[in-house]
């Protein structure tokens, strides 16, 4: 199933009188079950591509559309709901809120969206806690955790909401081998659940578990706008 | 749960944390605020106080009454015209009666005070008063038991007396007792209710105990002073009818005219308005509030200013947190209600003990400068809510800050 089509998408800031380009006009089709691995050298817009496709940002120009439906068409109330029903995120440093217990922060995305009992909410964190295997966990606060465990629970935050794409930017980055393995197999037994991966990085261990590689070039040009 | 009230408690919840997170930051803002509060709290005190305090003096003299006192007199460097008029008496008393009619009556009396009344073996200091008929429905005194003294007392001179509360007590005088004043000798007709003081304090009127006084006729009242055939009074009480306001200033001026012509223009006596005193207490409070309101006001804005300095170092300090929660589907609107709540919980606690510090100090003051105080439940109210207020009006700038953030740019904040 065709989840997100982006479609002449290209992204630039401008700085005074010059537009800085961050990403080349680019189009491309992801559909469930997918594992696109974005690879390319650093400065070629592979975490801009991912933040346009998440509509963590707004393309230049182009449109993105997330199951035939167009971002630039939806109010911020829409896009917010969307983040949070049908897509999950995973950075290269763990983003856990420090002062909530590992439970707490595999919950927030109930915080928002939809209402959810209480109850089932705890029942679904703790599911994903044992399949990232912290079940014994749940009750410690971030800074008690290894690199490797809290990147395993922004993991299972990431799952919580049962996203359709899950959009990676280079989550293995901070990791040691195997500690990243686990999370690249974390991701693979996603894409078997109808789900997308959308994983960004520069890294060679993860095309081996990519079902498409997109391969971006550096852009060089500052173009005038004048 | 409704949704509504779900997403409330939740950003609630999560603000509170947030705050908690830096005790020191926190303590320090909602200090300012508390400073306000508890400064607004002290200042509605006082000035309650003061508003409670004149309105008691008011009503002890009367709302719709005037008093007319003499003022003594006496040699004048060289201005002999005070002496040439003795003060009020009875035909000046007379004479505004009949003026009135049915607008109200008129109490005359003399007074004689640290008179030692004796009954039995009990001797105790008193004021005696010499009254005519209409005083004790003009000073709205009432009888416990016997009976007021009345028109016939005075016509025939009787030698009857009514005692104030306390003085028949100390004396343990009842009804047809004989007490003594001096020498004289009166028969106990009545016994006042208690009634308490005369609060002149600041009217330039003199002090009246009615609970301590010896009532007698005028007419029978040993040493009086009188001119012409006419006694020469201490006082009249002139108690008017349910009239309003401009009514009532317009009567006093009418007795001031009265009495300048009776007294050849010469101001030998002293009016008394207490509904002018009423006023001018209105309009002191009206300035007085004013002084405190904006004193109270610039702590809460010195306050508010201090929250939202907080807010916005919180906001940067967060900024990848607020990302986080964006990219978790915080819209705009649960950010702008989480940073509220966290102004918001900010002020209301600053506000909550700001209240119990002005409750505090107002007792404090009132110990050590002995000034009546009153803490309103409206203040108690008033304060959290002003507190509450400057909250949110101050906590809209850095939670609208906080939501205008680009959530890619948030999460990549260092």
């Amino acid at each position: 199933m065709l989840l997100i089509e982006a479609e002449q998408i290209c992204r630039f800031f401008i700085a005074g009188k010059s537009s800085i380009p961050a990403l080349s006009p680019i189009s491309l089709k992801v559909y469930s079950g997918e594992f696109l691995v974005v690879t390319g050298p650093s400065g070629a817009g592979k975490s801009t591509l991912l933040n346009l496709l998440s509509c963590l940002d707004r393309p230049s120009s182009g449109e993105v559309r997330f199951q035939g439906q167009s971002f630039s068409n939806m109010t911020e109330q829409k896009i917010a709901l969307l983040r949070n029903s049908s897509f999950g995120f995973i950075f290269q440093t763990p983003h856990l809120l420090m002062d909530k217990t590992v439970l707490e922060n595999v919950a927030l995305p109930f915080h928002y969206g939809l209402p959810v009992s209480r109850a089932v909410v705890q029942e679904r964190c703790r599911v994903l806690l044992e399949y990232v295997g912290l079940a014994e966990m749940e009750s410690r606060y971030p800074n008690t955790l290894s690199g490797g465990e809290m990147q395993r629970v922004v993991f299972a935050r990431a799952l919580c909401r049962e996203p359709d794409v899950i959009f990676a930017d280079e989550p293995t980055g901070s990791l040691d081998t195997e500690n990243s393995r686990k999370i690249l197999t974390l991701l693979k037994d996603q894409t078997t659940q109808a789900r997308a991966v959308i994983m960004v990085t520069h890294d060679q261990e993860p095309v081996d578990f990519a079902t498409r590689i997109l391969q971006l070039d550096k852009i060089t040009t500052d173009t005038s706008l004048v | 749960m409704n949704p509504f009230a779900r997403m409330v408690l939740l950003d609630i919840y999560d603000a509170w944390f947030g705050l908690i997170r830096r005790p020191l930051r926190s303590i320090l803002s909602s200090l300012g605020i508390g400073i306000g509060v508890a400064a607004l709290i002290a200042m509605l005190s006082i000035s309650e106080g003061a508003k409670k305090n004149a309105i008691e003096k008011v009503n002890s003299l009367g709302t719709h009454t005037l008093r007319v006192e003499t003022i003594v007199s006496g040699y004048q460097g060289g201005k002999s015209d005070v002496n040439l008029s003795q003060g009020l008496n009875v035909a000046d008393g007379e004479q505004i009666a009949q003026w009135l009619g049915s607008r109200g009556q008129v109490g005359a009396y003399v007074r004689t005070d640290n008179t030692y009344i004796k009954s039995g073996v009990n001797t105790v200091p008193a004021t005696v008063l010499g009254v005519n008929a209409n005083w004790f429905s003009a000073e709205d005194l009432s009888i416990s038991s016997g009976r007021k003294l009345q028109s016939e007392d005075i016509f025939l001179r009787e030698k009857s007396c009514v005692l104030g509360a306390s003085l028949a007590q100390d004396l343990q005088a009842d009804l047809f007792d004989t007490v003594r004043m001096d020498n004289f000798p009166a028969t106990v007709v009545g016994i006042a209710i208690p009634k308490g003081t005369l609060l002149t304090e600041g009217t330039g009127l003199s002090a009246l105990d009615f609970d301590t006084t010896v009532i007698l006729p005028i007419t029978s009242m040993p040493f009086v002073r009188s001119s012409g055939g006419t006694i020469l009074l201490d006082g009249l009480v002139i108690s008017l009818a349910r009239l309003g306001e401009e009514e009532i200033l317009g009567i006093a001026e009418q007795v001031e005219q009265i009495l300048l012509v009776n007294h050849r223009n010469i101001a030998d006596f002293r009016i008394v308005i207490p509904i002018k005193l009423l006023q001018e207490v209105r309009e002191r409070q009206k300035i007085f509030s004013l002084i405190m309101g904006t004193i109270a006001g610039l702590s809460l804005l010195v306050g508010g200013i201090g929250v939202m300095n907080v807010m916005l170092a919180n906001i940067a300090e967060q900024t990848r947190e607020i990302g986080l929660r964006m990219a978790v589907g915080a819209s705009k609107f649960r950010i702008i209600s989480l940073y509220l709540w966290n102004a918001v919980l900010l002020t209301l606690s600053g506000g909550l003990w700001g209240t119990i510090a002005g409750a505090l100090l107002s007792l404090i003051i009132e110990n050590y400068a002995g000034w009546e105080i009153v803490v309103s439940t409206l203040s108690v109210f008033l304060a959290p809510f002003s507190a509450v207020i400057t909250g949110i009006v101050f906590g809209i700038h850095p939670a609208v800050r906080a939501a205008s953030l680009d959530p890619a740019l948030a999460l990549r904040d260092a």
